[in-house]
Order: structure tokens, then C-alpha cells, then sequence
């Protein structure tokens, strides 16, 4: 890819970013809390897709490291009464600790016995948290004190978002990237060429834990009351996946694009069809992986809409 | 075997027994255990009551092995299926008035034809394809099947009352009948899907190509028959293992999860893919979870940590399980 078209990339992360931050103002609570959550969303999926996409270890539990964010921020907050803020790097430090710990050993695993033990990890933190009662307050959950919120977590998950997409674009078009391509297409042959797998594997695993502990603890001083069940909800790590997937695993711009899809249309039927609404999720799972594993941005590209390249 | 390996079996070994002593630890230090004649006669129950329960997990849990060594697909919607099996029985039971385990002759069938065309429709998609295609199909599917069943029959917990009383088997043993019943009958179906898969030719085609497809497909065997006889089977065992925990335990349409996480824990203690592993893992894991539910407090959620901490160190020291060989 060029310089110039680097650039074009960077201008157009601007102008998003800038509408984006004017969007506030003029918009009622429903809508901008329809917007943070979209915004956590790409953060998501893009954060799944630097391990999964790019680096090919499907990761089934990732909602343990946006569970760990949201109680560093939880527990700092309300029993320690620090300012929110700090509580983000917090908990992006304690993801990125037990992203080391458990990354080093599980990370050996391959294919589906990697994407079993995230599952059971993150369900094993779930049940920590649950057990934990003199830190967690168990399965109770934690309140915070009230306060008006949604401006500064709406700004703040902005600031995440636009951190998140310019790390996975630097990511996707460094040589590290490649490298993390080259232990997906083939790790033995990846080692033999030189690459020490282990650190790049793990370097790629911590940097997706990371900024979903960011996006929880932000997510939890908007909504102010977590408990386990709601922030380690398996569905969120579907969500990171499916998002991916409907967008294009493997890209930059695919995961951006899933986020910005499914969400809008999971809100949409569930607004429409309160009742019916998980079962069309389900159904919508069905057959996103059914028919389009290659995503979004595969069929455009088969379709010859966008050029190889172009835009992730 | 390779001399790393044999060290590894023997650190899985010792691992087990950590996993064995630390209730009693546990228990010792929090003044739940007591040396007392009471307490052991509790501590007998409660292993031979693990026993019972492994062998239903262990029946259901061949299901899921199945799936995995034929096809190396991971069903996400197993405890589903279980689930599916459960509401089965029970509309059999109350709207038919058919005696439990009689109406598994109705049910058992109609899961094999769903297996059948969830492989035809869904899964002939997802082999061999990366392992998150497989995942999320099933996931999906998972979803679809709690849902429907929410919307069909409501979140409320339902129980079949079946075979009530105790059976002594010693002077302190005794365990619940409807308890019985399942055990010997998850025993006799194992055994006759164990037989159909040493014995008739259609077992051993399943076999072959869980060895090895492509060989299989070369060896003349028709491997899309077999990814659906093997899929129905799953079905009808997880339908089974349904029918059985329905009689033995309350139920609702989100109770499959955990037999889902269950089926995975099972079959990767035992080794994935291999038949009597999955037998051995899951009365090893039933076993594990009814000493802890005795002697740790706050026992449901230990009970779970258990489940996910066997499975996780498992595949750490020896991803091939008890009997699996080395993989992955």
C-alpha cells in the first residue's frame, strides 16, 4: 500500500472521529448510548480479530478480559473511591498480566483445544468473581454512586475506539502483522523461517486483551452496576466473533464494518420483535457462518466491488 | 510411547490426585469433615451417587466425542440437544402419559432425524473448515433451540416424577431409584453403542473415517453417510442422556450450558475422540463434582470451578486426555 493511500486512511479516521465527537450535542440518550455501544462494539471485535483474525487462535472466552476491566473499575470506584479514569489503566494492566500468565500456557493449544480453553477460562473467571465475595461482593454485583455519565464514558469510548482501530491498521500493515499472518498460515513453517512464534503469539494475545478491559471499565462507569453474570456473558465473546466473521476475519476494516452491522440490526429486532428477537440472533449466527465465512468484505472482493487491499 | 509422554501421564496422574485430595483438604480445614461412621456412610453415598451420575454424563457425553473424532467439529449445542431430549420426555409424559423410559423409543428417533438434517443443512458445511465456522454454526443453533424452547414452554423449571423412594444397597449406602434406573440404562445403551461401533460394519465405517477420511472415502466408504449416521447418533445420545437427567433432576430451557461445558470437561479428561475415555472422564468428573458439592462451601459454583479448572490443566499437561494420544 502507499503513502498516499495510508494517508487517505488516516484522513478518514479524522473526519469519523471528529463527526463523531460534534454527534453528542444534538442527540437524545437513546441515541447516544446507541452510539457508545457501537463504538465498544468495533472495539470488540477488532481486539478479538488481532488474536483470531490475524494471528488464527480462535479465541472462545475473550469476554474475561472485558469482565476483568469492569470490576478493576467497579472495585476502584466504589470501594476505594478513586476517579474512573485511572481505574482504565488498571484494569488494561491486570488484563494484560493475566493475558500473560494465561496466554504463555494456553497458547501452546491449537485450533479447537486453544478455542475450548479461553471458553473455559473465561467461565472459570466468571465463577472467581462470583466466589470471590470479600473483593467482588459476589454475586450480588457492585453499584457505583450515581453521577450523569453518558457524556465523558461517550468520549471516552471515542478516544478508545479511534486508539483501537489506529493500533489494529498499524498492526495490520506492520511487518509484525505479517508475521502473525505467516503463524496463522502455517506456525512450524513460520518457526523454521526464524520467527519466535511464542512472543509473537504472545504479544498478539495480550494486545487483545488490552482494550476490551478499557472498553469494560468504560462501559461500567456508564451503566454503573455490574455483576458477573453481565460482564463475563459468554455472548459477548460471540459477539467479538460473529462481528469478525460477518465482516471479514483477518482485515482491518472487516471487523469495523461487522460491529457497525450486527449491532445496528440486533437493535433493530430487538426493538421489533421483543419476543422473537434471540431466535433471529441464533438464526442470524446460523447462517453468517453457514454462507459467509469469508465475510463482508470477502464477497465484495469476489464480486470485484473493492480492489484486494484497498481498504483493509 | 515416547519417554515425554509417559512423564506426562504420570504428571496428569499425579495432577488428579491433587484434584481428588483438595475437597478433603478443603473440607478438613473448614471443619466439614468428620471421622465419624455418619459422615464416611455420607462420603460412600455420595461417591456411589457420582458414579451413577458419571454414567449418564459419560453416555452423553459419546455424543460429543463422536462429533469431534469424526469430523473434528466442536458441538457448541450438545447440552442443547440434552435439553431437547429432556423436554421430549417430558411432553411424552404429560400430554401422551408415557412412561419415561418407554417413550425413548419414540424420542431417540425423532433426535437421530434432527442430527441427520442439522449435518445435512448446517455441519456438512463446516468440515474441515477453520475451527470457528464449526463454533458458531452450532453456537447459533444452540441459541435458536433455547429460544424456541423459551417461547414454546416458558423459563420455568420443570421435573417428571419417576421412580420415587431409595434402594438400600448396603446398610449405609442408598441412592435415589429414579437415580438407579438411569445409571443401568445409560450403562446398556453405552454398551450397545460401544458393540455397534466394534461390531457391525457400519460402526466400524464410522470408525475408519474418524481415523482417517480421506482414507476412508478411498477405501470405498461413503464418508457424507458417515458424517450423518454419526451426527444422528450424537443426537439421540445427548437425546438419551436427556431423557434420563429429566427423570433425576429439575430442568429449563437454559440448563443445557452446563451440560454442554460438562460434555467438553468429560471428554477432554478422557481424550478427545476416544470412546471409553469419555466413560472413564465422566464418572471421573461426576465423581469429583459430588465430593466437592459435600465438602466446600459455597458448593454450585465450586462444583463449576472444578469442571473448568480439570479441563484446563488437562489440556495444559497432556492435551491428549487419560487415553487420548499425543495431539494439538
Amino acid at each position: 500500500m502507499t503513502r498516499g493511500e495510508h494517508l487517505r486512511n488516516l484522513a478518514l479516521l479524522v473526519v469519523c472521529a471528529l463527526v463523531l465527537a460534534l454527534l453528542p450535542r444534538g442527540l437524545s440518550l437513546y441515541y447516544r448510548s446507541f452510539l457508545m455501544f457501537t463504538m465498544m462494539y468495533v472495539v470488540l471485535a477488532l481486539s478479538w480479530n488481532i488474536i483470531s483474525g490475524f494471528t488464527g487462535y480462535t479465541s472462545f472466552g475473550h469476554v474475561a478480559f472485558y469482565g476483568i476491566g469492569a470490576y478493576a473499575c467497579a472495585i476502584l470506584v466504589a470501594d476505594h473511591r478513586w476517579h474512573w479514569l485511572p481505574t482504565l489503566a488498571v484494569g488494561a494492566g491486570i488484563a494484560a498480566l493475566v493475558g500473560v500468565a494465561l496466554g504463555y500456557p494456553v497458547l501452546r493449544l491449537k485450533g479447537p483445544y486453544f478455542a475450548i480453553a479461553m471458553l473455559g477460562a473465561a467461565e472459570g473467571t466468571r465463577v472467581i468473581a462470583t466466589v470471590w465475595d470479600g473483593l467482588t461482593h459476589g454475586g450480588l454485583g457492585i453499584s457505583l454512586p450515581s453521577a450523569e455519565t453518558s457524556v465523558e464514558t461517550y468520549y471516552a469510548m471515542l478516544v478508545l475506539m479511534v486508539v483501537t482501530i489506529a493500533v489494529a491498521y498499524a498492526v495490520g500493515h506492520s511487518r509484525f502483522g505479517v508475521r502473525l499472518n505467516a503463524i496463522r498460515e502455517d506456525e512450524t513453517a513460520a518457526a523454521a523461517l526464524g520467527i519466535d512464534t511464542t512472543v509473537y503469539k504472545l504479544a498478539a494475545f495480550v494486545l487483545s486483551a488490552i482494550f476490551p478491559a478499557v472498553a469494560g471499565g468504560i462501559q461500567t462507569y456508564k451503566v454503573l452496576y455490574i455483576d458477573p453474570p453481565s460482564v463475563f456473558f459468554v455472548q459477548i465473546t460471540i459477539a467479538m466473533a460473529l462481528m469478525s466473521m460477518l465482516g471479514g476475519k483477518g482485515t482491518v476494516i472487516g471487523p469495523i464494518v461487522g460491529a457497525l452491522v450486527l449491532y445496528t440490526a440486533q437493535e433493530l429486532t430487538w426493538v421489533n420483535f421483543p419476543t422473537a428477537h434471540l431466535i433471529a440472533y441464533g438464526l442470524f449466527i446460523v447462517l453468517v457462518a453457514r454462507f459467509m465465512p469469508r465475510g463482508l468484505v470477502g464477497l465484495a472482493i469476489d464480486q470485484g466491488w473493492i480492489r484486494k487491499g484497498m481498504l483493509h | 510411547m515416547e519417554r515425554s509422554e509417559v512423564r506426562r501421564l504420570y504428571a496428569l496422574a499425579l495432577f488428579l490426585l491433587g484434584a481428588y485430595a483438595l475437597p478433603f483438604l478443603v473440607g478438613a480445614s473448614q471443619g466439614t469433615v468428620h471421622l465419624n461412621e455418619r459422615w464416611l456412610g455420607n462420603l460412600a453415598t455420595v461417591v456411589v451417587g457420582g458414579l451413577m451420575q458419571g454414567g449418564v454424563y459419560a453416555m452423553f457425553a459419546v455424543g460429543l466425542t463422536l462429533i469431534f473424532g469424526v469430523m473434528r467439529i466442536i458441538n457448541a449445542a450438545h447440552g442443547e440437544m440434552v435439553m431437547m431430549g429432556a423436554y421430549l420426555t417430558w411432553v411424552c409424559f404429560f400430554y401422551l402419559g408415557l412412561d419415561p423410559l418407554l417413550s425413548m423409543v419414540l424420542t431417540l428417533p425423532v433426535a437421530f432425524l434432527f442430527g441427520v438434517a442439522v449435518q445435512k443443512l448446517l455441519l456438512n458445511a463446516a468440515v474441515g473448515a477453520p475451527e470457528l465456522t464449526g463454533l458458531l454454526i452450532t453456537f447459533g443453533l444452540g441459541l435458536v433451540m433455547i429460544y424456541t424452547a423459551e417461547l414454546i414452554f416458558t423459563t420455568d423449571f420443570r421435573t417428571i416424577p419417576y421412580a420415587p423412594g431409595t434402594v438400600r444397597l448396603t446398610s449405609t449406602i442408598a441412592v435415589g431409584r429414579n437415580r438407579l434406573v438411569s445409571f443401568v440404562l445409560a450403562v446398556v445403551i453405552s454398551m450397545a453403542v460401544f458393540l455397534f461401533l466394534k461390531l457391525t460394519r457400519l460402526g466400524k465405517a464410522v470408525r475408519a473415517t474418524a481415523l482417517n477420511a480421506e482414507v476412508a472415502l478411498v477405501c470405498g466408504i461413503n464418508v457424507r453417510r458417515i458424517y450423518l449416521v454419526t451426527t444422528g447418533l450424537a443426537a439421540a445420545l445427548a437425546a438419551a442422556g436427556g431423557a434420563l437427567v429429566s427423570i433425576q433432576f429439575g430442568f429449563n430451557p437454559e440448563t443445557g450450558v452446563v451440560y454442554t461445558l460438562q460434555a467438553f470437561a468429560i471428554i477432554i479428561l478422557g481424550g478427545r475422540g476416544h470412546y471409553v475415555g469419555a466413560l472413564i472422564g465422566g464418572v471421573m468428573l461426576a465423581v469429583l463434582e459430588n465430593l466437592v458439592s459435600l465438602m466446600v462451601p459455597n458448593g454450585t459454583a465450586m462444583v463449576e470451578l472444578a469442571a473448568y479448572g480439570l479441563m484446563i490443566a488437562v489440556l495444559l499437561i497432556r492435551p491428549g486426555g487419560l487415553m487420548g494420544v499425543k495431539e494439538g
